[in-house]
């Protein structure tokens, strides 16, 4: 039952996977970018979901992690002659150390406490890749040598968003992932229970920083330029909880479908109300928060459309 | 009181917790029997549940040891406590409340076990407490008395040896209880030790082989039923004649 399930899923997503690799060479470079910057989000809301979604830590400082890989990818091609793909890994490393770091006495926070010591984290890092000018060229910003990268960037994008999809998957349908369910929901309990709450919690946020920061890489090899208010914008943050929230966080469809829904939704309203597009965002997200608290699959699962939890 | 050594399934010597000024815990002493069903009692504020927090590491002690299979594991934390093979439920249930029963119940297990074996084991025991009906509705979906069959299975995920049940009557109806305390004695049978804390005298005095009591952060009675009953100190703690001082 569960083995039809899955193997179901996996044939959407490689028939999905399979139209976007051919969608790009027919359509216009607006379109192109448009959908790369989607699957960005897909990425982005995906990653955030791990820790805050499954895990019940609520990020507000996400966005460091997309900075640090965008600054590592900027510095490695303009300043080292690096090839922009293993500039992409390196970012994740260093995202990935830096969310140990900051993870082992931050994940101690719990609520608003932790939400805000992130918000921080985040501030903190734009502050050193703004003043460590040596290493990253300070408010100038970094420019990367040009060269056509719409194509590969947008292959890139969409084999990372294959890859965090596949990843959040196994997660959300693991009993690790129901390990940190669990936390989420008591972990004075979960801990009494036998689950070593530190540890999972420390895997689970090391995990949901590695592939922003592989987007943020991406995304500066894309625009090719790139400055601490740009790739370290509190608004990306706050577009990752938005589109986890909107879909249905601590599930895998959710923030998917949250994110698609969500991004399409800022680029009409913007093209079409170029002044009036951020109420015209705002009524929407308000609209979804009043009839949906739980998102879009929330919805669904109240309806009996879906079964409830993630493993049967 | 004449006990060898391997007839003691949890030796606690000399505990002590004090929070502030109150010294909730105060040089605790008592041997749980290996194999029967022990009760804890006490008035309101004896140390009861400090006492069971410190022995699940939930509270570290300071001072005292708990000596489990001739090892002290006082001030482990609560997952190395588990790992030993001693569990417990909590007074006011807490099961995962947006996780469904079946997902309640494999969280428990530690992911070196394979799947296939804690699938089994959790549909097992959900069958065992005539849960089976309720696998795919979420905890917090379920009656209070549920909850606490659903909490006490999920205990037993992992077959431990020494189980701590607080106050597993409360909110409970009658047929609900008894039903989980045929459980209880089902486990005993099989070997496994249990330690009660209980306010309903009926339940500590007709199921408990041995009994502890305990005041003012220290245990001021034990033996059988029949004795405990009798037991002028106990009666005096219950009913105030001593609280003069």
């Amino acid at each position: 039952m569960a083995r039809r399930e899955h193997t179901r899923n996996l044939v959407v997503l490689a028939l999905v996977a399979l139209a976007l690799t051919l969608v790009p060479h027919g359509v216009s470079v607006y379109l192109r970018s448009f959908l790369l910057f989607a699957m960005m989000y897909v990425v982005l809301a995906l990653s955030w979901n791990i820790i805050s979604g499954f895990t019940g830590y609520t990020s507000f400082g996400h966005v460091a992690f997309y900075g640090v890989g965008a600054y590592a990818c900027a510095i490695l091609v303009a300043d080292y002659e690096w090839h922009w793909l293993a500039s992409l890994g390196a970012g994740a490393v260093v995202a990935a150390v830096m969310a140990v770091v900051i993870g082992y006495p931050v994940l101690r926070l719990k609520g608003p406490y932790f939400a805000i010591a992130m918000l921080g984290a985040a501030e903190g890092t734009r502050v050193i890749a703004t003043v460590w000018d040596s290493l990253t060229h300070g408010g100038l910003g970094i420019s990367l040598p040009s060269a056509e990268t719409s194509m590969p960037t947008y292959y890139a994008m969409l084999a990372l968003m294959a890859v965090t999809i596949v990843v959040a998957y196994a997660v959300g349908h693991s009993r690790f992932g129901i390990r940190l369910n669990a936390i989420r929901e008591d972990e004075g309990a979960a801990e009494a229970l036998g689950i070593d709450a530190t540890r999972y919690k420390l895997a689970a946020f090391t995990l949901s920083a590695i592939f922003p920061a592989v987007a943020g890489g991406i995304q500066a090899y894309k625009v090719l330029y790139i400055d601490p208010p740009s790739v370290f914008f509190v608004q990306i943050t706050i577009a990752m909880a938005l589109m986890s929230m909107l879909g249905g966080k601590g599930t895998v469809v959710g923030p998917i479908a949250g994110a698609v829904l969500l991004y399409t939704a800022q680029e009409l309203t913007w093209v079409n109300f170029p002044t009036a597009h951020l109420i015209a965002y705002g009524l929407f997200i308000i609209i979804v928060a009043r009839f949906m608290p739980r998102g879009l699959v929330g919805f669904a699962i109240n309806r009996g459309w879906i079964r409830k939890g993630m493993v049967h | 009181m004449g006990q060898r050594p391997d007839d003691i399934a949890l030796d606690v010597r000399n505990l002590r917790k004090a929070f502030g000024g109150v010294r909730a815990v105060d040089g605790c002493n008592f041997a749980v029997p290996r194999g029967k069903i022990s009760g804890l009692i006490g008035p309101n504020g004896s140390g009861k549940t400090t006492t069971f927090n410190l022995l699940t590491g939930i509270v570290q002690p300071d001072a005292g040891q708990v000596l489990y299979r001739g090892e002290d594991i006082a001030g482990l934390k609560p997952f190395q406590v588990f790992h030993k093979g001693i569990t417990r439920t909590f007074q006011i249930t807490r099961v995962f409340r947006e996780m469904t029963v079946f997902e309640n119940m494999l969280s428990v297990t530690s992911l070196s076990v394979p799947d296939g074996a804690a699938r089994a084991r959790a549909e097992e025991l959900l069958a065992l407490v005539n849960l089976t009906h309720l696998r795919g509705e979420y905890g917090g979906r379920l009656s209070y008395g549920q909850q606490k069959l659903l909490e006490f299975a999920r205990a037993l995920m992992t077959d431990p040896d020494l189980i701590l049940l607080d106050e597993p009557a409360a909110g409970v109806n009658r047929t609900l209880l008894q039903h989980l305390l045929d459980h209880i004695h089902r486990l005993q049978e099989r070997g496994k030790t249990i330690l009660i804390v209980e306010h309903d005298m009926n339940v500590i005095m007709s199921h408990c082989e041995r009994i502890f009591v305990m005041d003012y952060g220290v245990k001021i009675a034990e033996g059988p039923p029949a004795a405990i009953q009798r037991d002028e100190r106990v009666i005096d703690a219950y009913f105030g004649r001593r609280r003069q001082h």
